[in-house]
């Protein structure tokens, strides 16, 4: 008896493995199939119950174990990747769900940021066992997948998995491993809650705004929004996140392919402070935001009729804007110490020949044009570049401030006499009729475009955004006119030199102007370290003062050298050590880091810029007010002191609930750079109303006034 | 400071105010417009990746190919350009040739009188870093059809156009505007099956610019692996 039935065992498991090996599919327990191995990933099919029955709902998924380094991807596998596939083949009347996606995980590959899972992760799919089958059959499911796995390389895989279930009048959840694999990735189940999500548009940058009871600043240190579709956000871009009470935002750079009209779901992953996780679906509500692509001007002032138009302007007009904006530009503080070279020039060739007189007029616009082609130019390849460049952009660097500052220090010296440049003392004697220092009449012109730079006249700052947004022609035609300007009265001093005639004989009264005409260049050098303070610091003070020392010190050798005493090799070593010591201490301000603004910015009852907030104060509907400013632009500093301290200015913006939000654009900032080029105003100053009730902007003039702030406040309210 | 007594008729200031408008103001303004152009040098770059928007002029590239040819994309106009960004190791662009599309779409688009351009900008050292001669022998061996192959592996080209996988296409019309960004087919896969099941959204949008019409989709999902840029 024992040997038949020892034989009829033999011959069964025989059986079943042969059909084993014939169904040609990993297949295994019931709970989890057999693997597919590589060297970056075992993939299996496994299901969180031992036995079906009938008419059972249950769930099988695909479990992958990852290597270390590697991953798998989600549903929206972000900026590369593929996502996987599982397909099941089911026995008839069985039903299969799609995959319930666990919340990812953002992981970051050099610049592209991919979306999916590390280590272990299962994929769900909730299948439902038809009602017909009977206890004692066996419930088969088949499963074609392919995934994708990457570390650096991308490794495309693909498996076949089976699953048989004995089918019983009961189930048996499945235990073990198993049952912990489930458990984990379902910690990572998405959730729903009562939260209601909408996502505004606000041009270049999208909102994302979730109101919920339970959202507090406590719960939530930190959040990331993972689209279900491509092309909503742009994937590899931070989100700057702001919690309060009930309410938190996060701020997205708009994808390439945004669609207000199409699907905007995804997850928005949430973490505590002890890292918890969760991930809750959402369904944002898309708007857009008022006043987007649109703004309206203050009409009181005719300089912002002209900020208006010159959006649209043709050539000839933005022209011509750009050439009074440059003859503006002569009045400007920044331009003042060159002035101030030029007037010197000028009190010498007063009684001397016109012929050189307009000559020298021809070579200063030539330098002035020259400079003004070559920073376009300069503007023009950076921004091709994908930089993002604005007006002025060179002041932002501390180490150019220093170098100016420097710069100015050595002219001023020289203005009143500490060396000379070029032909040591000469003799008496020596008449006018002597060649004209054409080429420094050239280079004062490039100098005279380099300090003029920062400080935005009022039809400046329109010309240049319209300027820089147009085609390279265009721009480079706009920056010539600008030269113009600029140029224009010294330019017209040489084409009518009669005028010169008009100023007085030379005489000790030039020698005494001269001197007089460098303490503009110390003020201006002194400006400079005063914005060097606000960019890198007490260090930066240090730096920038001591390269003041070596400047002096290395100036008075060199005029000593030029009198003729002392041993020429020993001064010259001196003077090239003070150079060399210069040379060395530039590059320190590099380290040097900025000062905390956020003390003067509250002091002022200001709040930092942000573009979050302002979208966020926006559709409050609260009245905001926006000043762009920076330490190196003395219009912007002038305006705050005369305009916008003013008692009357802020008892108005306290009476109206205005919120007064201060970009500091000192030292580089792509939001506020951002901000500005939506308005196609590429520098500063910049000062923007935007009334209650989230209506359209208003653009002020660059230069203010109480009244000019007062009234606008004050016509906003009436309204 | 020197003291100087002089009458009307001297003019000693003369040389002192002509030596500050020659050589002061010369070396001066040197500085000045060196520490300008320095100052520019020192701007960190914008976003890392972005791709260009369609609609403007595509950014500008000057480069040789794997045979000695100038690709200069200024000296193009005239002529429509696809740019196809690759990388022969990548198993989603093995799919496209392995299964002759890539092939066919070249072939088609240089006999229409388009230049094709295949952009290798793999760091040395990184999957699909190739030299010239490699990358011609791929080519041939291929049966490729690129009017030329440009190696960038310093990603020069690459980060000006935001290419982040390969494959990622770019169609760029006889005028120099970018008209396509994105990816070479709609369904993101490695399977070859797919290249017949997939609506080629590239070929449509390759199409349509040299048909002088509107793209439909002018920018979609680019998908592959990554492009692999320095680190």
């Amino acid at each position: 008896m024992r040997r038949c039935a020892k034989s009829r065992l033999l011959w069964i498991v025989l059986m079943g493995a042969i059909a084993t090996l014939a169904g040609g599919a990993r297949s295994g327990e019931a709970a989890e199939s057999a693997a597919h191995v590589s060297p970056q990933a075992s993939v299996t099919l496994i299901s969180d119950v031992d036995r079906v029955a009938p008419g059972q709902r249950f769930r099988v998924g695909l479990r992958q174990k990852l290597a270390p380094h590697w991953h798998s991807y989600w549903k929206n596998p972000g900026d590369a990747g593929a996502a996987p596939t599982l397909a099941l083949q089911l026995p008839e009347g069985a039903t299969a769900s799609e995959i319930d996606w666990p919340g990812p995980d953002g992981i970051d590959v050099g610049t592209v940021r991919n979306f999916g899972y590390e280590n272990e992760i299962v994929l769900p799919v909730t299948v439902t066992a038809p009602a017909t089958i009977r206890p004692g059959q066996t419930f088969s499911i088949v499963a074609d997948a392919d995934w994708l796995v990457c570390a650096k390389l991308c490794i495309p895989e693909a498996g076949k998995f089976r699953l048989d279930f004995p089918v019983a009048a009961a189930s048996l959840a499945a235990g073990g491993d198993v049952a912990a694999a489930f458990a984990a990735t379902d910690a990572r189940q998405p959730e729903r809650r009562q939260w209601t999500a909408r996502l505004t548009d606000e041009g270049a940058a999208l909102a994302l705004t979730v109101e919920g009871d339970d959202i507090t600043a406590a719960a939530i240190k930190s959040a990331f929004f993972y689209p279900a579709e491509w092309g909503v956000v742009v994937h590899a871009a931070a989100q700057q996140l702001a919690v309060d009470a009930g309410r938190l935002r996060l701020a997205l750079e708009k994808g390439a392919s945004f669609n207000a009209q199409g699907d905007v779901s995804g997850l928005l992953s949430i973490a505590d402070g002890e890292g918890r996780r969760r991930w809750i679906e959402i369904a944002p509500k898309v708007e857009i935001a008022p006043g987007v692509g649109a703004a309206k001007t203050v009409s009181a002032a005719k300089i912002d009729g002209a900020v208006a138009e010159a959006r649209s302007l043709p050539l000839a007009r933005a022209a011509l804007f750009a050439f009074l904006g440059g003859l503006i530009l002569n009045l400007m503080p920044c331009v003042f110490p060159v002035l101030a070279i030029k007037a010197a020039s000028i009190a010498r060739l007063s009684g001397g020949a016109l012929r050189e007189l307009r000559l020298s007029g021809l070579f200063y616009t030539l330098g002035v044009e020259v400079a003004f082609v070559a920073l376009a130019g300069a503007l023009l390849v950076a921004r091709a570049g994908g930089a993002a460049v604005g007006w002025g952009f060179q002041f932002q660097s501390p180490i150019f401030v220093a170098a100016m500052s420097w710069l100015l220090l050595a002219i001023g010296l020289n203005l009143s006499g500490v060396f000379e440049v070029g032909l040591g003392a000469t003799g008496a004697g020596q008449n006018l009729a002597e060649k004209p220092g054409h080429a420094g009449s050239f280079f004062t012109g490039l100098l005279a475009v380099v300090a003029a730079t920062p400080c935005t006249a009022p039809f400046m700052g329109a010309a240049v955004g319209a300027a820089l947004s147009a085609s390279p022609l265009v721009c480079l035609a706009l920056f010539a006119a600008l030269g113009l300007g600029l140029a224009a009265p010294y330019a017209l001093l040489g084409l009518v030199p009669r005028l010169a005639r008009l100023l007085p004989r030379p005489g000790a009264w030039m020698l005494r102007l001269r001197q007089a005409l460098a303490f503009p260049m110390y003020a201006s050098a002194a400006w400079l370290v005063w914005v060097l303070a606000q960019q890198a610091g007490d260090i930066g003070v240090l730096i920038a003062l001591a390269g003041a020392l070596l400047v002096a010190f290395g100036a008075w050798i060199y005029g000593v050298g030029q009198q003729g005493s002392g041993p020429r090799p020993i001064l010259r070593g001196l003077v090239a050590a003070s150079a060399l010591g210069l040379a060395a201490l530039l590059p320190q301000l590099g380290g040097a880091a900025a000062p905390r603004a956020a003390a003067t910015t509250a002091a002022a009852g200001a709040e930092p810029f942000n573009s979050a907030r302002l979208a966020a104060l926006r559709q409050a509907g609260k009245p905001v007010f926006v000043n762009m400013t920076a330490a190196w632009c003395i219009t912007c500093l002038v305006n705050e002191r005369t305009t916008l301290s003013t008692a009357a200015v802020k008892a108005s913006f306290q009476s109206h609930g205005v919120v007064y939000l201060k970009g500091d654009w000192t030292n580089q900032n792509p939001e506020i750079t951002d901000f500005l080029r939506s308005f196609s105003h590429d520098g500063v100053p910049f000062y923007v109303f935007y009334p209650p009730g989230g209506k359209d902007a208003v653009l002020l003039p660059s230069v203010l006034t109480e009244a000019a702030v007062v009234d606008e406040l004050q016509g906003a309210v009436v309204n | 400071m020197s003291k100087i007594r002089y009458s009307s008729a001297e003019t000693p200031i003369c040389s002192r105010a002509s030596a500050i408008d020659r050589r002061a103001a010369l070396i001066g303004a040197t500085t000045g417009v060196g520490a300008l152009l320095a100052g520019g040098a020192l701007l960190r770059s914008g976003p890392a990746l972005a791709a260009p928007p369609v609609g403007q002029p595509a950014p500008a590239f000057s480069a040789t190919d794997t045979k000695g040819v100038a690709r200069d994309l200024a000296s193009l106009k005239g002529k429509v350009v696809v740019l196809e960004w690759t990388n022969a190791e990548c198993p989603f662009v093995a799919k496209h040739y392995n299964s002759a599309n890539m092939q066919t779409l070249q072939k088609e688009a240089t006999a229409a009188g388009a230049i094709w351009l295949s952009v290798i900008s793999s760091a040395p050292g990184e999957q699909g870093y190739v030299e010239a001669s490699t990358a011609n022998a791929l080519t041939v061996s291929r049966d490729a059809a690129p009017t030329g192959v440009i190696l960038d592996p310093s990603g020069k080209i690459g980060h000006a156009y935001g290419a982040q996988t390969t494959p990622h296409m770019y169609v760029i019309d006889a005028q120099g505007v970018l008209r396509y960004v994105g990816g070479i087919d709609s369904i993101a896969s490695t399977q070859i099956a797919d290249v017949a099941k997939a609506q080629p959204l590239f070929r449509e949008a390759f199409l349509a610019v040299s048909q002088g019409r509107s793209v439909k989709n002018a920018v979609t999902r680019p998908y592959g692996c990554s492009v692999k840029y320095s680190s």
